[in-house]
């Protein structure tokens, strides 16, 4: 195995040399422009300091303190009543703002990932969003999240409402914490799915795929929903939190319904779903433990030409994740089952999907000092547990699966390396190496014969945040 | 035959050598022992959590602060709002605090923000850029806590203690 590994990363590394060194010089563009950006912080803050010696520090001037030149140009008492309202709100931190745009180049041999990345490679992966949040009741908050993610043929950038709810505390007393949510919610499950679109909350650029498939992941991400949440602490043992939910999941995007109804021309409809997740944590946040559930359900209506009924769609995935965080290193794994089944088509074929999937990550990341990180994944994906090598399903037609068994699955070790420019501006690295296409996008690989079953991943990331 | 191989004025010398030397090192070893205690007093003792002078409350359970620095609890006992005042990540105050009041690296709390902030469920602390501005902002905000160091506290900040 070890042997295997080391062959195909030299042939890896003699093949691409040409573009590693291409990768090196992006790299090093990538630097001198942080540096920029880090030189010109530089100088701000000294001209700050200088303007604060000499004991004219920024303020907020009130209309008649300013020279009478300026009042007169008449701005409307509402723009200024709206400003002073703000300036007021965001001093005292009742209203926040918050944002974060990243930037990835993705270079692949072989299978497409985000665009073209096989030939010469793409920048294909743009992810930024806009967050608002303001409290103007003790007990209530207002939330919501603008995100644009241009990923390939699934996501074309388009700005679409990521999250947008009321969240209101019923009950506070010392640590314990009860209330509810109403909205639109990010659907709480393993450790990351909630914020996995913003880079810097990521491990790495790409998440671990078994888990968090990129191809569906407009399902996964969020719903229209009503939770309720707990937090249940203890002065010694830790605190245990809890969110329940139930929901509409979203089902109307291209590359859900390209993924879940290979073949099938209909559209998909959305029914009530139920989610919930457990999080223990100890006081010291060192070892964190989690088991959340999702049970999904959708509606295929056919069109009128397929000889369909419309059938109902059952995925209820169960995930249990273990983290353990010291000073300088964490140590995380997520294993998963998922339940998929069809029913109600009436076609023999399509109501026998009933099968289990498996999808199980380690991964260990090391902080160097607090500017550099680094990390190692394994990451395993089955499509169907009772057929982890694909054999079984190409055996069911021969004529068109033989040769794609290894659509049926993906193992991929991934190393990576991050470095903290300022603490609002990161730059990444990261290798991956896949046996198996199972998390590939049909999408971006519309020809399944195309696909190669060995192939590798190159990506570097520049993420800046506010 | 004599037992002892030098005269009795050698002897002398030599026990009187090896007192002195015993007597360095136990000075040095004690001296040393009381720097590391006075060291270890001065980063615990040198600062202190502060709150708002509206804030009614003079102590804190150590478990409620890490839930307050946590983003968890948002609301003071008699139900006004907690606003939460913080230095840079890398701020030596802010690791030394994070590490002993609230017994967690600065990293975790960082990471346990930015689920609040991007998953829409809670809002960060306000960052401030100086010691000197937090100070400002705790005396100035309703509501408000923070942590200086003993060197910055006067008469318009309450220090809160922690049981």
């Amino acid at each position: 195995m070890k042997m295997l590994t080391r062959s195909q990363l030299s042939n890896f590394l003699t093949g691409f040399s040409g573009k590693i060194v291409k990768q090196f010089m992006l790299l090093l563009l990538f630097g001198s422009v942080s540096f920029c950006v880090y030189a010109e912080n530089l100088g701000t803050q000294k001209t700050i300091t200088n303007s604060q010696s000499q004991g004219t520090s920024l303020k907020w001037l009130p209309a008649y303190a300013l020279p009478s030149f300026i009042t007169e140009v008449k701005r409307p008492t509402w723009i200024n009543n709206a400003a002073d309202w703000y300036q007021k709100k965001s001093v005292q931190g009742d209203l926040q703002i918050h944002g974060f745009i990243g930037q990835s180049y993705i270079v692949t041999s072989h299978n497409d990932v985000f665009g073209n990345s096989d030939k010469g490679g793409s920048f294909g992966l743009t992810e930024a969003g806009l967050n608002m949040s303001f409290r103007p009741l003790p007990k209530l908050l207002v939330s919501a999240q603008v995100l644009s993610r241009r990923a390939g043929k699934g996501n074309s950038g388009m700005p679409r409402l990521d999250f947008a709810f009321l969240d209101y505390r019923l009950y506070s007393h010392e640590a314990n914490q009860f209330g509810i949510r109403a909205g639109r919610l990010k659907n709480p499950f393993g450790f990351y799915n909630d914020t996995r679109d913003v880079p810097f909350t990521r491990p790495s650029i790409l998440l671990p795929q078994s888990i968090y498939f990129d191809r569906t992941r407009n399902l996964a991400l969020s719903g229209d929903s009503v939770q309720m949440y707990g937090d249940f602490s203890h002065s010694k043992w830790g605190t245990f939190s809890t969110q329940l939910g139930f929901f509409f999941p979203i089902v109307n995007d291209k590359d859900t319904r390209a993924s879940v109804l290979e073949g099938l021309s209909g559209r998909l409809t959305r029914e009530p779903s139920y989610i919930g997740r457990g999080i223990y944590e100890t006081n010291d946040k060192r070892i964190r433990l989690a088991v959340s559930g999702v049970w999904l359900n959708a509606n295929y209506v056919p069109t009128i030409t397929e000889p369909l009924s419309s059938g109902a769609l059952q995925f209820s995935p169960i995930y249990f994740s273990a983290q353990y965080n010291a000073e300088r290193w964490s140590l995380t794994s997520e294993y998963a089952i998922r339940h998929f089944a069809f029913s109600g088509f009436n076609n023999q074929k399509l109501d026998d999907t009933n099968f289990y999937g498996e999808s199980y990550y380690v991964q260990g990341e090391y902080r160097f000092t607090p500017k550099w990180e680094g990390f190692v994944r394994y990451d395993a994906l089955f499509t169907d547990r009772s057929d982890k090598s694909g054999k079984q399903w190409a055996s069911e037609n021969p004529a068109e699966r033989n040769g794609l068994e290894h659509s049926r699955y993906a193992k991929d070790i991934t190393v990576g390396l991050r470095w903290n420019v300022t603490p609002e501006f990161m730059l990444r690295a990261e290798y991956h190496h896949v046996i198996g296409t199972g998390w590939l996008s049909g999408l971006d690989n519309p020809d399944k014969a195309l696909t190669n079953k060995e192939w590798d991943l190159f990506a570097i990331q520049g993420s800046y945040r506010f | 035959m004599n037992p002892y191989p030098f005269p009795y004025f050698v002897r002398i010398i030599f026990i009187y050598y090896c007192l002195s030397t015993y007597r360095f090192f136990a000075c040095r070893a004690l001296l040393t022992f009381f720097l590391l205690t006075a060291s270890q007093a001065f980063a615990v003792n040198h600062y202190e959590v502060v709150i708002n002078k509206s804030v009614g409350e003079s102590h804190i359970s150590a478990h409620s602060l890490r839930s307050v620095f946590s983003m968890h609890l948002k609301t003071w006992p008699d139900g006004t709002k907690i606003r939460v005042f913080v230095l840079a990540d890398d701020d030596p105050l802010h690791q030394i605090f994070s590490k002993e009041k609230l017994n967690v690296f600065p990293y975790q709390l960082r990471s346990t923000w930015d689920r609040l902030v991007f998953s829409g469920t809670g809002q960060a602390p306000i960052k401030v850029n100086s010691i000197e501005e937090m100070l400002e902002k705790v005396t100035s905000t309703p509501g408000a806590i923070g942590y200086l160091w003993r060197a910055y506290l006067n008469e318009n900040v309450n220090a809160l203690t922690i049981k």
